[in-house]
């Protein structure tokens, strides 16, 4: 599904990213993890066509993402509040995304209604502009837009963060259902190890942008990546 | 302390990301600084002369005087739209010792250094040199040079006082607008009685104690509003008002277009800067006032083109020139979206047309000048619309500078205006329709100058298609720098 070869994003001589060959299936759930500057986001970015590979490419279900803008359909992804369109209430951001999306006022509709106990009740109806939600629940409309149309591949950076523990909880069972139901490809990025392996069938280890680890998630992971980062941090 | 808040100033200054531009456009801030103090010094040296000429039979200072209240509404209008209240970022200080008076003081001895109090006195300290020379009283004119500067320091906390409140605002207006009126048609003069106020303190310097008393009585008012607001709760985070949904689904009729508008609507409705450069358009409205009023420009057509173009362009270039920067906020999320440029281009251009119909409805009565004249604002329009409209859109695509859209914009400090290609851009706006008037108009005739500007106008709506897809293709050129320069917070 998503491909990556000879990729590297170097600024000012300094290389940030250096990801040799990485494959990821389609309806895998996928957690990248590591340390502030280990280039989590730059990989995002990358994915998202945001910022210019130094060399390298992605391809994602065969479209080069720095030549065609066709993997725009299929893929969505919530990285910061810069996703956000401030001035709006989180129902206008959602039908907005969704007719950029191609999808109709009922549409969307039914699948907010899904997520009735995530929003928790404070993002609909709420007559507030994004701009004056608190950080998680701008978090929370940001997640939700990413669902919108019926992506196949979806890209969250630091989704748990700032999050309510309820909602977290919430969270890794809209994931898990959207990988193994629904057969989407998910990306996410965590600094909280143990929400990572809940939710994902993979995990790979950046370091100072190049992969240090790759694990098929099972029982004994977290233990091996709790070990890893007690050990950079010893270093 | 106020040395540690001075250094803290001067580093946000420092490091500030557009100290860090070019060496070009710091020059060109130093000339637009060194023209408007300039400006304020020879037209501070030169009013007592003029004044003088234009009536010769009374004293300088009455004539002055009498204009004092003019000057004075304008000034606090001028800040109102201009003037950014220094909410310094006290977040960090508020949990660190330091006394809240001490805080206070220091925000308000900031606002006192502003722009806004500065200019003032580059107007009246040559005014009063010029009155020494002259052989007036020492004593008075200082008397009067200290209420003046006073007064003004007055209106710089009233600013402070009534800032977040519209209504304050537009009744000042209407007083303004009201007393113009009435001045213009002899019913009231209010600044007979004004006039006759000032000049009696000038006579008696001792009355300048008088706007020293309401300075103190302001800034103690100002001190306690403030202190009564220095808490988290409602002095650093923001407001937040109940929404009104407003149903725009009406405007679905434009098609694929539509989701664009409806959004572009509400961003100018619901930010500040957007609501700031919409209220601002209004004034080019007033341009042609300058022009159509003097004898000397009938002699040169070619200006009255420029001047025609101008009132009905107002929002076309003010907003435009900022497209795309009106979505920097949330760039990268349009640019991983299926976004077609062409849609959201046409959508601010929709919107722009539309400015420029309104204006021109709204610029009716220009036909008091002659048909002629009015004949002229409707080409303008029209080269506007077709002409003006792309080449505002295309110095957009290349400005790549992010806005807070929320904040309004300050006076002079922010560079967003005074970008070498915004300036290069600005040129073809400025001599297209005055070359495009010239030439037939003085080969053939006025109304051949005309036709070439309306004509130039509908040929770009023609061919708009072409135009559309050549800034597209500048938008898709620049994507990784734009996305670039818009991540960068201020």
């Amino acid at each position: 599904m998503i491909t990556t070869s000879n990729l590297t994003k170097t600024y000012n001589e300094v290389t940030v990213l250096n990801i040799e060959n990485l494959e990821i299936p389609k309806g895998q759930s996928f957690g990248l993890v590591g340390n502030n500057g280990a280039g989590k986001t730059t990989y995002f970015s990358l994915l998202l066509d945001l910022i210019e590979p130094t060399t390298g490419a992605i391809k994602s279900n065969g479209v080069l993402v720095n030549e065609s803008e066709d993997w725009k359909p299929f893929t969505s992804a919530f990285i910061d509040e810069s996703f956000l369109i401030g001035y709006l209430t989180a129902e206008e951001y959602f039908y907005f995304i969704g007719e950029l999306r191609g999808q109709n006022k009922e549409d969307v509709d039914a699948l907010l209604a899904q997520f009735e106990d995530f929003f928790h009740d404070e993002i609909l109806n709420k007559k507030k502009y994004l701009r004056d939600l608190s950080k998680g629940n701008q978090k929370k409309a940001g997640i939700v837009a990413a669902l919108i149309g019926n992506p196949e591949v979806i890209i969250l950076d630091e989704p748990f963060a700032n999050l309510d523990p309820t909602t977290q909880i919430r969270l890794k069972g809209i994931i898990k259902d959207l990988a193994q139901t629904k057969g989407v490809t998910v990306l996410v990025s965590s600094h909280d190890l143990m929400h990572v392996t809940d939710v994902c069938e993979r995990i790979v280890v950046l370091e100072k942008g190049e992969i240090v680890k790759d694990l098929a998630t099972n029982p004994e992971t977290l233990k091996e990546l709790e070990a890893h980062f007690s050990g950079v941090a010893e270093v | 302390m106020f040395k540690n808040f001075i250094s803290l100033e001067w580093k946000q200054f420092r490091r500030a990301s557009y100290f860090q531009k070019g060496l070009a456009i710091k020059i060109l801030m130093a000339f637009v600084v060194l023209y408007f103090g300039g400006m304020a010094l020879l037209f501070g040296g030169g009013v007592f002369f003029i004044a003088k000429k234009a009536i010769p039979e009374v004293d300088p200072i009455e004539t002055i005087n009498k204009f004092l209240i003019f000057w004075f509404l304008f000034d606090l209008l001028f800040r109102y739209f201009m003037q950014q209240l220094p909410v310094m970022n006290v977040k960090p200080l508020m949990v660190i010792p330091i006394k809240r008076s001490t805080v206070i003081h220091y925000l308000l001895g900031k606002t006192s250094i502003s722009f806004f109090n500065i200019l003032p006195l580059f107007i009246f300290i040559p005014f009063s040199i010029v009155l020494l020379f002259h052989g007036y009283a020492v004593l008075n004119v200082l008397g009067w040079f200290v209420s003046v500067v006073a007064i003004t320091l007055c209106l710089n906390f009233t600013n402070f006082l009534v800032n977040k409140n519209n209504a304050v605002f537009y009744s000042i207006l209407t007083i303004l607008v009201a007393f113009v009126g009435l001045e213009y048609y002899n019913i009231f003069k209010v600044s007979e009685p004004i006039g006759n106020a000032f000049n009696f303190l000038y006579n008696n310097p001792y009355i300048a104690l008088l706007p020293i008393a309401i300075l103190v009585l302001l800034y103690k008012t100002t001190f306690n509003f403030i202190k009564k607001g220095f808490y988290l709760d409602d002095a650093v985070s923001k407001k937040v008002k109940q929404v009104n949904a407003t149903d725009l689904s009406w405007m679905n009729r434009f098609g694929s277009v539509a989701p664009f508008i409806k959004n572009d609507v509400k961003l100018i409705w619901r930010n500040a800067r957007p609501k700031q450069v919409m209220m601002m358009s209004f004034m080019f409205l007033f341009y042609g006032l300058f022009f159509f009023t003097q004898e000397t420009y009938k002699e040169i057509p070619a200006l009255l083109a420029f001047a025609s173009m101008f009132i009905t362009g107002g929002f076309l270039i003010s907003f435009g020139q900022l497209v795309p920067s009106w979505d920097s906020e949330y760039y990268k999320m349009l640019m991983s979206q299926n976004i077609p440029y062409q849609q959201y281009l046409e959508s601010k251009w929709y919107l722009m047309v539309f400015a420029v119909i309104i204006s021109f409805i709204l610029a009716t009565p220009y036909i008091y000048f002659g048909w002629d004249i009015y004949a002229m604002i409707a080409a303008g329009a029209i080269f506007n619309v077709g002409l003006n409209s792309f080449i505002t859109l295309f110095g957009g695509a290349l400005n790549r500078v992010p806005i807070e859209l929320n904040v309004k914009a300050k006076a002079f400090s922010n560079t967003n205006g005074f970008n070498p290609v915004q300036l290069l851009i600005s040129l073809p706006k400025i001599f297209l329709p005055m070359i495009l008037f010239y030439i037939p108009y003085k080969l053939i005739g006025f109304n051949a100058g005309l036709i070439t500007i309306a004509l130039s106008g509908v040929l770009g709506i023609v061919f708009r298609k072409y135009i559309f897809n050549f800034i597209v293709n500048v938008y898709k050129k620049g994507k990784y720098k734009t996305i670039a320069a818009f991540s960068e917070k201020n």
